[in-house]
């Protein structure tokens, strides 16, 4: 059953302190500080994992899947994010990266450089046959769906209807695998490995398919020790390396993890990309008003320079985008994919998402207008008075959200350290 | 139940020149509708005004106060600013009419939209305009209104 309120980032009550870091840090200001415990609220969270990535004490966590978890399965596919190969030093090649992860204990690991491209010629015609609105916003992040149904719900159909790449790629496997295999389908355990926790929301609470073709993601930080084990194992056993078919790996699709790589392989259209959630949604309030009706296709991540940047990767960022950077370069520009496949799949809607991204429940002060009206004007005068310190004391992120929070009944005047009885 | 009489009001400072600022009070009043219940296709006409609005205003005034009130069901929006003003209004609400200088369009604003774009979005909309000494927008946009965008 699909929950529209499942989230992968949670707060280890534990381990947090009830400082004010995540608080500060939430770019919806979805996080309060009550108790001496740091609280999410569900409705304005969007997994961005921001917080996650400034807590000091480690009391953010993200539910991704753990490898033991697929023991149930009897025959088990990885399909990593091109993330993985920016992992490793200049000397680790992406076909041993994937040969490590069949010595780690999948039956069988398929890379995704070639499902970017496809859906990258797929976005291209799609753009052909639409030539409005403008621009149109790519899907593949997981956080930007997310934040458009909640933030910028007017913007809801202007998401590209394709389907990203880990979805596409799961979703031909599952097709074909069963027959090929002679293996039931729910036997088989097709798995995404990410540096991004907000995958697991989309495959546990997909925005635009009735349910994820995928079963699982293993964040790369967890798997990549077993990972290295295994390519030391092979540095032994050099030969092991030949049995393994050769992979033909795209130039245009491996560099999809940096920004700009989900559009690099258009070739008749105007395209843009951001990354990093303030930017993302500073674009996206710009497109809201009306503004980048010239650009065809608008790429948001919302991780630093693309997927790359995602939290539970293990290489920096900036040594990892440069290492796949070196891979783009050695693949070439050469397509691998026959465009005649992609429009075949493109125009049986394979492609497709199964419906259109729905705006999130409003969150309006009342449901009520006049009502609404009259707590308005009831939040201005409470924030007119407050000391405009933003200091956090209260709980909430800013004296504009305490106000809010007051007039939605989730906080009190007295919460301001400032304007309690014993003035500080 | 909804009183008629019943009105949101808050002024908006806007300054001339300030580039990086612009777009600010569309976002701000952007949030505020979306509190106050309206729909998202409202809410959008709305920014779209708003942010077309605060662009003239960067672009061409000294500074202006965008004053909103919100009733149940309709917003108005009187964006009054201190400027050089409009000669010739019939020919500025023309599209594709722009006074911006080779500079202002270079960086991708200017494409003489603005105000056409402004009463597209609008269900009421006037404009008055002194030479010398300003420009006064007064705009309505209803929900289920006709706007279009």
């Amino acid at each position: 059953m699909i929950n529209p309120n499942y989230h992968a980032i949670h707060i280890t009550k534990d381990k947090c302190i009830g400082c004010v870091h995540c608080m500060s840090a939430c770019p919806t200001r979805a996080i309060r500080v009550g108790g001496g415990k740091a609280r999410i609220i569900d409705q304005l969270c969007i997994d961005c994992a921001e917080c996650l990535r400034v807590c000091p004490h480690e009391a953010v966590h993200s539910h991704t899947t753990s490898f033991a978890a697929l023991e149930h399965f009897e025959y088990k596919v990885a399909i990593p994010s091109t993330v993985i190969y920016g992992q490793f030093g200049p000397t680790v090649v992406p076909n041993e990266i994937l040969s490590a992860l069949r010595r780690v204990g999948f039956d069988e690991v398929y890379d995704l450089s070639s499902i970017c491209e496809l859906n990258c010629a797929a976005t291209e015609e799609y753009l052909n046959d639409h030539p409005s609105p403008r621009p149109y916003i790519t899907s593949t992040c997981p956080v930007v769906v997310r934040i458009i149904q909640r933030r910028y719900p007017s913007l809801c159909g202007q998401i590209l209807p394709i389907e990203p790449p880990r979805e596409i790629g799961a979703k031909i496997l599952r097709t074909i695998l069963p027959k090929a295999l002679g293996i039931p389908a729910g036997k088989i355990g097709i798995i995404h490995i990410t540096p991004c926790p907000a995958k697991m929301v989309s495959i546990n609470s997909p925005a635009t398919l009735a349910k994820s073709y995928l079963d699982g993601a293993i964040s790369i930080r967890d798997i990549f020790p077993q990972i290295l084990r295994a390519l030391r194992k092979s540095e032994e056993d050099a030969l092991m390396r030949h049995l393994f078919p050769e992979t033909l790996f795209s130039g245009i699709g491996m560099g999809w993890s940096l920004s700009g790589g989900e559009t690099r392989g258009l070739r008749s259209h105007r395209a843009v990309a951001v990354s990093g959630i303030r930017d993302t949604m500073r674009v996206l309030d710009e497109v809201e008003g009306g503004l980048l009706q010239d650009i065809d296709l608008l790429e948001c991540t919302v991780c630093p320079d693309g997927c790359v940047g995602g939290p539970l990767g293990v290489e920096n960022r900036f040594l990892a985008k440069s290492r796949v950077l070196e891979l783009v370069a050695a693949a070439g520009e050469h397509a691998v994919v026959d465009q005649k496949d992609v429009s075949r799949l493109y125009h049986r809607n394979f492609l497709s998402f199964d419906h259109p991204v729905v705006p999130a429940e409003p969150r309006p002060l009342d449901p009520d207008p006049g009502t609404a009206i009259r707590k308005a004007q009831r939040r201005e005068s409470i924030f007119a008075g407050l000391p405009l310190k933003d200091c956090g004391i209260c709980g909430a992120p800013d004296c504009r959200t305490l106000a809010d929070d007051i007039v939605r009944g989730y906080a009190k005047l007295e919460d301001c350290p400032f304007l309690g009885k014993d003035k500080r | 139940m909804s009183d008629a009489s019943l009105v949101f009001h808050q002024d908006f400072p806007v300054k001339g020149g300030d580039f990086a600022k612009a777009g600010a009070v569309a976002c701000r009043i952007k949030e505020l509708l979306k509190d106050l219940g309206f729909d998202s296709w409202t809410v959008r006409r709305a920014a779209i005004v708003v942010y077309e609005a605060e662009m003239n205003v960067v672009m061409y005034a000294t500074d202006a106060q965008v004053a909103l009130s919100v009733a149940p069901g309709s917003v108005r929006l009187v964006v009054d600013d201190r400027g050089p003003g409009i000669p010739d209004v019939d020919l500025a609400m023309t599209e594709g009419y722009t006074t911006a200088t080779a500079e202002m369009r270079e960086l991708g604003f200017g494409a003489g939209m603005g105000l056409p774009n402004i009463k597209k979005n609008a269900d009421d909309f006037h404009i008055e305009s002194e030479v010398g000494r300003g420009t006064r927008l007064d705009i309505t946009i209803r929900t289920n209104g006709h706007g279009t965008s």
